[in-house]
């Protein structure tokens, strides 16, 4: 039985991941970060009680930024598979924490790469890091793939930039089987709050249900390639399944405004938006209501704002990725579209909404966490 | 006007005292760090003759209050940021140090220049390790990073991080992507270095061989001295940018020892011996550099090439030998 060790396993694409992992009959090691609260929300509904015999899931505490703590972990699990799916993942969080973000997503994989080849692994492990479409941030062509060259704006890419290249190097210097998977931007239901897909389907669906009255966002004229995390875990399982190590971009090969992927939401919602004015002072409009999901919203109410706290210190304006090195070698076709995912992410907000507005309306005061 | 305030990270090493010869004889008042102020004997600065000039404080790069600290208390106009581990061989013996050393301090650096809200000006030490295996082609400022070694890979990240901080928050920061470059300070841990002492060695009767590992990679060497001048006028310009600052000629390492072995009367062929442990695990083969933009930009270029360069270093190296 093959064993997988993924960190980041308590994030949308672990838990997606570890799902496709344990169909395949893997056994997954999983790396949680201590907190005070529990966090493994995700991937509970695929825990193991470990007093059963032969299981298949198992949590460690581990943290990136502790080598003799990765060390022991992968000593222990001896894994064939490692995929570092661990990071400080949000790009704007990046540029208030800049050191720590570093210290988790560059560092963090020199350390995992350098506890393998300590541990004398590095024939038997293979090892997948998780890059990002934001290396090619102030994009050099369009569209990207994986000879474009990086050019990353942020704490965030930068970090990452760092991680890419040191994982070139390992499997160039030490022949380690070590690869990148370039992804572009992947959602799912399973996307962390302040991302700005799920920011927007849950904030609309709290809107439609009377929880809250008003969305505000950034730059909403940023262009994206969005695909659907459980497709894009599979590639990053195919891309260990090679002869050789190889980087691959993985992308769907369309891209949409954030401006686009409100109206989709407001519109699976019942709720027709018409966007007016420009830059600041741009509003997202009610046009018209049909259907009975959203209640608490009319025709004429604005429901879109636009709040410069939201802008970053530098944009990254447009990614658009070419996955034809995917689909040639490795035949791997994103299969959910982005209205579809848009849909179903808006679906599973609605749920949760409409349970807390009925809790409200039955007299339970409650709070709901907005990004502020 | 007032006198300039610099200070320069890693004034210990090759370029560190050469830059602060340079800025002392331009009459800024100059401070240096190092890890351990108390504890490092500067002995390229007394070489200089200069260590009596300079104040002196112990920075840890990676510790971000002790960078503010500094920055708080010397309030300098400009800062060289030249520190950090700087062999690609032992960067792979340790490389999260390298790492460390390198990235991290520099990030540390640019948050405790936005930190303290003036307006500081950052040179920063890049290096043309970031452009890896070119193909034989020259690279200039627009030139790919394709880094082959966690030194070089360490160099990228600190370059995206001044460009970035740049962009973001326009800082006063650049960086400088320097090719080789050589001199009498260099330590025997260089190639370079280990060449010249051991020719100057054997040509006063050493019977020694001088084991060397793959020598027909080819590098780009200028001269220390005259590199760091373009450090200087890098932050003199009206606007922070970035430059590439080489000779523009290449050199096998052959060439280099062959001009060596000359300038100290010998045949390299009787004394070299290849030995292949001494390759390393990811290895640049043809270092090429473009420096036009330094040219038009800065009214800068290398007036000394590879064969000068060698020579400067024979003639100290015997220098000391006799002294």
């Amino acid at each position: 039985m093959k064993k997988a060790l993924i960190t980041g396993i308590t994030g949308q694409d672990g838990s997606y991941l570890a799902e496709l992992l344990l169909d395949k009959g893997y056994e997954v090691h999983g790396v949680k970060r201590r907190a005070s609260s529990l966090n493994t929300q995700r991937v509970d509904h695929i825990y193991q009680d470990p007093h059963i015999q032969n299981a298949h899931f198992k949590l460690y505490y581990g943290d990136l930024t502790d080598s003799s703590n990765l060390t022991r972990i992968l000593q222990e699990v001896q894994p064939d598979e490692m995929y570092n799916l661990g990071a400080q993942s949000h790009v704007a969080v990046s540029f208030e924490s800049p050191e720590y973000t570093a210290d988790v997503d560059g560092v963090g994989s020199l350390r995992i790469l350098e506890a393998i080849r300590l541990l004398g692994l590095q024939n038997k492990t293979r090892y997948y890091q998780a890059s990002t479409s934001e290396l090619y941030g102030l994009v050099q062509e369009t569209p990207q793939k994986e000879t474009t060259p990086f050019y990353p704006r942020s704490p965030y890419a930068v970090a990452k930039l760092y991680a890419y290249w040191i994982t070139v190097n390992y499997r160039e210097a030490y022949g380690m089987y070590a690869c990148n998977g370039i992804l572009f931007n992947h959602e799912s239901p399973r996307r962390g709050e302040t991302f700005v897909t799920r920011k927007i389907t849950r904030g609309l669906a709290n809107i439609a249900q009377g929880l809250e009255e008003c969305l505000y966002m950034g730059n909403i004229d940023s262009l994206r390639d969005w695909g659907h995390a459980k497709d894009y875990v599979k590639m990053q399982w195919l891309m260990l399944q090679q002869d050789k190590a190889e980087d691959f971009v993985i992308a769907t090969g369309v891209q949409y405004t954030v401006r686009q992927f409100i109206a989709w939401s407001a519109e699976e919602l019942g709720i027709t938006l018409a966007f007016e004015g420009e830059g600041l002072e741009e509003t997202g409009r009610v046009v018209s209501v049909h259907g009975d999901k959203a209640p608490s919203v009319k025709p004429g109410d604005v429901l879109v704002r636009i709040d410069p706290r939201y802008f970053r210190p530098s944009e990254v304006e447009t990614l658009l990725g070419d996955p034809s090195k995917a689909k040639e070698k490795l035949g791997w076709v994103p299969e959910v579209s982005v209205q579809e995912m848009c849909a179903e992410m808006v679906a599973e907000d609605l749920k949760i909404a409409q349970r807390h507005a009925l809790l409200k309306k039955h007299g339970f005061e409650l709070a709901v966490a907005v990004e502020n | 006007m007032s006198q300039k305030k610099a200070l320069i990270n890693g004034v210990s090493g090759q370029d560190g005292a050469y830059l602060a010869r340079l800025l002392l004889e331009k009459g800024y008042e100059l401070h240096g760090t190092a890890r351990d102020a108390q504890m490092s004997t500067f002995y390229n600065l007394q070489l200089l003759g200069i260590k009596e000039k300079i104040t002196f404080h112990s920075v840890a790069l990676n510790d971000f209050r002790s960078v503010l600290q500094v920055l708080a208390k010397v309030q300098p106009d400009e800062i060289y940021n030249l520190a950090g581990q700087s062999s690609v061989g032992l960067s792979f013996d340790q490389p999260v140090e390298t790492l460390e050393s390198i990235s991290v301090g520099t990030l540390n650096l640019l948050e405790a220049i936005r930190f303290t809200g003036s307006s500081i000006k950052l040179y920063s030490a890049g290096s043309s390790e970031c452009f890896g295996n070119t193909e034989g082609y020259p690279a200039d400022e627009e030139t790919p990073f394709r880094p082959r070694s966690p030194y070089a890979v360490a160099k990228a990240t600190a370059f995206w991080e001044v460009a970035n901080y740049r962009e973001a928050y326009n800082l006063f920061a650049c960086t400088g992507i320097l090719f080789n470059h050589e001199s009498p300070l260099r330590p025997e841990r260089f190639a370079t270095q280990k060449i010249i002492r051991a020719a100057c060695r054997i040509a006063t009767g050493s019977p020694e061989k001088l084991h060397l590992g793959n020598i027909s990679i080819a590098r780009d060497w200028g001269s220390a001295e005259e590199y760091v001048k373009a450090m200087w006028m890098m932050l003199q310009q009206n606007t922070p940018e970035d430059f590439v600052i080489a000779t523009g000629e290449t050199n096998t390492l052959e060439g280099f020892v062959a001009e060596a072995f000359t300038c100290a009367g010998l045949d390299w062929h009787d004394h070299v011996v290849i030995d292949l442990s001494l390759l390393r695990p990811s290895e640049i083969m043809v270092s090429r550099g473009k420096p036009d933009k330094a040219a038009e930009k800065l009214g800068w270029s290398a007036r000394l090439k590879m064969k000068d360069v060698v020579a400067m270093m024979v003639e100290a190296s015997r220098a000391k030998g006799t002294s």
